[in-house]
């Protein structure tokens, strides 16, 4: 069969699955010489819980501002949206002015939901 | 037209009665007697207009029909023939009676009870009434919940058991007739093309052999649960007792007779050849009924319970009659309908009358009553008397008709029905001698009937004598129902099963176009 | 991308702009009024440009369709919805929570189901089951300090994102064999092999578990009376009405698109979950005190009714489901309806001890619930009991009397418990039950007149069908052109 430009072989995808197996390899190799070389010492010290030369205290499960997940919310919504803004970028001029019309309402959605998102207080941080 | 008129004055009027009722109490009870007044005037003018002697080109006297659903084949078709005509009069007389009964009795929320009571009767006059099967179902349907509502809020100590157990009964059976009411629609509609619910058109269907039976039976269901036939009896005894006396009235006058009417009306012409393959079956539950219902009337303490088997024993003679296939059968049939009704709705006045005056329907603890109350004695011996089958009053009339029709059909099985008749004597005067007779055991003076009491206990006195004496007008007015009913099994021969048999395998040409004309295979002839 | 696509999608187009606005008005200025106003104002606006659109089939390819099962299903949805809107007023008027969001997610989950009923491509299917999903775990746990709330939304919010799972998984393995997700291109698919391949028929089967869980039929129904019980009246009435209807919407449409009927296993595979749904659905009914999870019981049963006229698999079945959906949606909000107007500040009213004696404290209210159970029950009269007559209708025709059978005998465990709260509602009660504080009538005037409007609707239907006949008739016409 010949390798046209609309019909791809599974043989085609072989570059991007060495790439992916080089990098786990990589990170494989990496976790595992280490602990193997890594000189190991066990003292009563060494073995304690420790934090900064400060003795630790309490419970480390002691809850956390609402605010941070809130601020991670949010950068998780306008990450994604930059998800969408790289491939309109890219292909700009194939998409013309429908796709610019198209961006244009995505974007004035996110912005409406960002100034919600501010009139609400969430980036408030008292 | 003015048939949908008599349906929808009584549908209004419970309305208006609910809602002046929460004004006025007796608002509520004038417009409901009033209401009901009106319909009987209606049924007896339509009596009057239409004497027996015209009818005979054709027996339905008025047929009134718009379309309803017209994509389904559903029409609002109402129609009256002579059955109808006596049932509806049967109706509206107990009606008015039942909302006399109520006057005093009645004394929480009477407008809302009397909404019950005229949409009772309102379903009641529409299944009397109806030529379609769906809206048969319908009115069908529609006369239980207000009957729901009788029993579970106005009645006696342990009414909420009671209810469920007759709603739940009468509408299990009451689903599996309309299945079957929807095989019969699509086997008709695949027969002929045509759908349609209307009764004319689907008489003289034919089925497939096997199929037949099993349509009549979902239709017997709820004919014989209605009835009610002794295994499927149990609600009614419960109902009975714990109704209030005019949800008992309604209940034994009317709502039993629905069932047997629509024996008459639906399962006869329908199935012919599946009814009377059914037919010894069905007589010896009858006459099991008769026995079985008059024994343990005769054993119960309970005096409403008592009248409730009593009913059991005396439905037991209707379907031995129905299913004799005669027109002295039948026409026994039509007139234990109307005497058993006015026979044992008048039993369960007089036990409400017993009742507001003790508290108690326990029979242990009345006796001696005659000397203290004389004229309610005297009612009430007559109308045990008319339920024990004493000649002269209608109830004679109803079971000799029948006896003597069902004796052409199944000599054995009469001779037992007639024991029936010597258990009815046991406990019509077990009442009289547990009540009115013996040592006085009133704690203390008691009062007899006032004139309200008298004017309706009298009523009923004259229409049992009128029927024992004079039944004549009744068996005209009938005739020719009972002939239209009886038509598919006219034929000389005592067993049906043979010829239609050998019709079927010498004709086997002509059987799809002969089958289709009215009266099935029996018109070959 | 035509300009006449957005003229067909105006009813959604209106949605997400009401979303938006609203939005806009809770940043500016909170006021439960005005947001309540902009709602109802938006889908009447947006009823009315659907009825701009005549019956006729139109295409947007690849994603929707707009046809006349769509119209009738966007339909019903967008009234649902309102209805819903107007029992919420005095519902939320009464309780300290912020408000104002309600009602912007209520447009967005009524969105998804819009969207989702006019889906003919998974994509568009995936789309809109999300919106819907995500918009409704918020709303389930609206109400978030209340007793319940969070179990009822975290529970919903595992179970249907799991459920979404198995439906992705099984769309994927329908991929992988046909090619296509687009409805019509794998019926066409389908025409061309004669016996269902394996792995088609396992993907079929992983996505019956995703809608099975939307619809709440046996066995995927376990989340269904917790999060009744837990979620606000209002939202219990949407989940029971938009939330399943928008879905049985699609699963009729991929079916009849995809002509699926013909296979007997997966026939085989929904009447085994049919019949479940009404033995277990009205079975565990009977024990219930608490009267939403009585509900939701009941509607577990009633989605098996429903499924069997969907079993019929002819235009009679059809026409018998779309009918029966009506009659439901109008019996379940008027139900919830009567939940929602007699829940005070503190609680819902979901006990059965909460309506001993209504009927002579408050016989409107009282006589409307009466009626809708009646409905639910099957009675002559309402609605519910000409849909009934409707599903027995097309099940005798196609002579499934194993389904028709089980359905008569589900009907009369059902008629157990709905007399029952019926009993309760007209039983004497002994003591001067204390009086509940109830808000100013006027606040509760939108709620009392959509709970009439909907008892009206009830008897009119179900004492007059006929118009509602031709009404789906003449919509189907051109969705049935294939049967």
């Amino acid at each position: 069969m010949e390798t046209t430009a609309t019909t791809h072989l599974p043989s085609d995808y072989l570059p991007i699955l060495i790439q992916f197996a080089a990098a786990l390899g990589f990170v494989i190799f990496a976790i595992v010489v280490t602990h193997l070389i890594g000189p190991k010492r066990h003292s009563k010290v060494k073995d304690a819980a420790w934090e900064c030369g400060v003795e630790s205290v309490g419970n480390a499960r002691t809850p956390v501002s609402y605010k941070y997940f809130m601020t991670a919310i949010l950068f998780v919504i306008f990450d994604v949206e930059v998800i969408f803004l790289y491939p309109w970028a890219v292909n700009f001029r194939g998409l013309g002015m429908e796709g610019f019309i198209q961006m244009i309402v995505f974007m004035t959605m996110l912005m409406l939901g960002f100034y919600y998102v501010i009139k609400k207080g969430i980036l408030k941080w008292e | 037209m003015i048939l949908a008129w008599l349906i929808i004055l009584l549908m209004v009027g419970g309305i208006l009665a609910w809602i002046a009722g929460r004004f006025n109490a007796n608002f509520a009870r004038w417009i409901a007697l009033l209401t009901t007044l009106a319909s009987f005037l209606i049924s007896i003018s339509l009596w009057l207009n239409n004497p027996t002697t015209t009818v005979k080109a054709t027996n339905w006297m008025m047929r009134y029909e718009v379309p309803w659903v017209p994509q389904w084949g559903v029409s609002f078709s109402l129609a009256l023939d002579g059955l109808s005509l006596l049932m509806l009069l049967l109706t509206f007389f107990l009606g008015l009676l039942s909302i006399l009964v109520s006057w005093r009795e009645i004394k929480t929320k009477v407008g809302f009870f009397h909404f019950n009571i005229l949409w009772v009767l309102a379903g009641i006059s529409g299944v009397f009434l109806t030529m379609d099967l769906f809206l048969f179902y319908f009115f069908w349907e529609v006369m239980l919940i207000p009957m729901y509502f009788l029993i579970g809020i106005w009645g006696h100590a342990n009414r909420m058991y009671a209810a469920y157990k007759f709603f739940i009964f009468t509408q299990a059976s009451g689903l599996l007739m309309l299945l079957s009411i929807l095989g019969l629609y699509f086997i008709h509609g695949s027969n002929t093309g045509s759908y349609t619910f209307n009764y004319f058109d689907l008489l003289g269907t034919t089925f497939p052999p096997a199929i037949g039976p099993w349509l009549m039976a979902g239709f017997l269901m709820a004919f014989l649960v209605k009835l009610p036939v002794v295994p499927f009896h149990s609600w009614l005894p419960d109902a009975h007792s714990e109704a209030p006396t005019a949800g008992s009235v309604i209940l034994a006058g009317l709502l039993l007779k629905t069932g047997a009417y629509g024996l008459l009306r639906f399962v006869i012409p329908l199935f012919p050849e599946a009814a009377q393959a059914f037919a010894p079956w069905a007589m010896l539950l009858g006459v099991v009924g008769i026995l079985y219902g008059a024994i343990l009337a005769f054993s119960q303490t309970d005096l409403k319970r008592l009248i409730a088997y009593t009913s059991v024993s005396h439905m037991g003679f209707v379907i031995l009659g129905v299913f004799s296939f005669n027109e002295w059968a039948f026409q026994g049939v039509v007139m234990q309908m109307i005497t058993h009704g006015i026979s044992t709705g008048a039993l369960f006045i007089m036990a409400g009358f017993l009742y507001e005056r003790l508290h108690t329907r326990d029979i242990r603890q009345m006796g001696g009553f005659w000397p203290a109350i004389p004229r309610m004695g005297v009612f009430a011996s007559i109308f045990a008397m008319a339920s024990l089958g004493l000649p002269g009053l209608g109830n004679f009339i109803a079971e000799f008709l029948t006896l003597v029709g069902s004796w052409q059909a199944n000599n054995l099985l009469t001779i037992f029905a007639t024991i029936g008749l010597v258990a009815a004597t046991a406990y019509s005067l077990r009442i009289l001698q547990k009540v009115f007779l013996g040592k006085n055991k009133a704690e203390h003076p008691l009062t007899d009937l006032s004139l309200r009491e008298m004017s309706i206990a009298l009523p009923l006195v004259v229409a049992i004598l009128w029927l024992g004496l004079y039944p004549q007008p009744v068996l005209d007015r009938a005739k020719p129902s009972v002939d239209e009913q009886l038509e598919a099994y006219k034929k000389p021969t005592i067993k049906p099963e043979i010829p239609a048999q050998v019709t079927l395998q010498t004709l086997p040409a002509d059987t799809v176009r002969l089958l289709n004309t009215k009266g099935g295979i029996h018109a070959l002839k | 991308m035509r300009l006449s696509d957005l003229y067909f999608l105006m009813p959604l187009l209106i949605l997400v702009g009401a979303a938006t606005l609203n939005m806009l008005v809770v940043a500016v200025k909170r006021n439960h009024k005005v947001i309540f106003g902009i709602t109802i104002v938006a889908h009447l606006v947006a009823v009315f440009t659907l009825l701009q659109l005549n019956g006729s089939s139109y295409q947007i390819p690849p994603f929707f369709v707009m046809d006349g099962w769509g119209i009738f299903n966007l339909g019903l949805i967008l009234l649902t919805s309102l209805f819903v809107t107007l029992l919420s007023y005095a519902y939320f008027e009464q309780r300290e929570e912020r408000k104002e969001e309600y009602y912007l997610l209520l447009i967005l989950a009524t969105l998804g189901a819009c969207v989702l009923v006019i889906s003919q491509h998974f994509m568009a299917l995936f789309l809109g089951l999300e919106i819907l999903s995500v918009a409704l775990y918020s709303l389930i746990a609206y109400l978030r300090t209340r007793e319940r709330s969070d179990e009822a939304g975290i529970k919903y919010l595992i179970l249907a994102a799991l459920s979404s799972a198995f439906l992705l998984f099984g769309m994927a393995l329908v991929y992988a064999v046909t090619g296509t997700m687009s409805f019509p291109e794998i019926g066409v698919y389908l025409q061309s092999v004669s016996e269902l391949p394996l792995l088609l028929l396992t993907g079929f089967g992983l996505m019956i578990v995703g809608i099975g869980f939307k619809l709440g039929i046996v066995p995927f129904h376990m989340w269904a009376p917790d999060v009744y019980e837990g979620a606000p009246a209002p939202v219990t009435a949407f989940i029971a009405t938009v939330s399943k209807g928008g879905m049985m919407g699609l699963l009729i449409r991929f079916f009849s698109q995809a002509d699926a009927y013909r296979y007997a296993n997966l026939m085989l595979i929904f009447t085994i979950i049919a019949i479940a749904s009404m033995l277990a659905g009205n079975l565990l009914a009977l024990r219930q005190k608490n009267i939403k999870r009585l509900l939701a019981y009941s509607s577990i049963a009633h989605l098996g009714y429903i499924l069997v006229a969907f079993l019929a698999g002819n235009r009679l079945g059809v026409e018998a489901v779309s009918f029966y959906l009506v009659a439901y949606f109008i019996t379940s909000l008027g139900a919830f309806g009567v939940v929602a107007l007699l829940s005070d500040t503190e609680r819902d009213a979901d006990q059965l001890e909460d309506y001993r004696g209504l009927f002579w404290r408050r016989p409107a209210t009282a006589a409307v619930f009466t009626a809708m159970l009646l409905s639910l029950a099957g009675i002559p009269l309402t609605a519910g009991f000409v849909g009934k007559f409707y599903i027995l209708a097309s099940g005798v025709n196609t002579q499934q009397w194993l389904l028709v059978l089980m359905l008569v005998l589900n009907s009369v465990i059902g008629l157990y418990y709905y007399i029952k709260v019926i009993a309760a509602m007209f039983a004497q009660t002994k003591s001067v039950q204390e009086r509940r504080k109830v808000l100013h009538p006027a606040l509760s005037f939108a709620s009392g007149g959509a709970m009439a409007i909907l008892g009206l609707l009830l008897i009119w239907i179900g004492v007059y069908p006929t118009s509602l006949v031709q009404l789906i008739r003449g919509l189907l016409a051109t969705f049935m052109t294939t049967f």
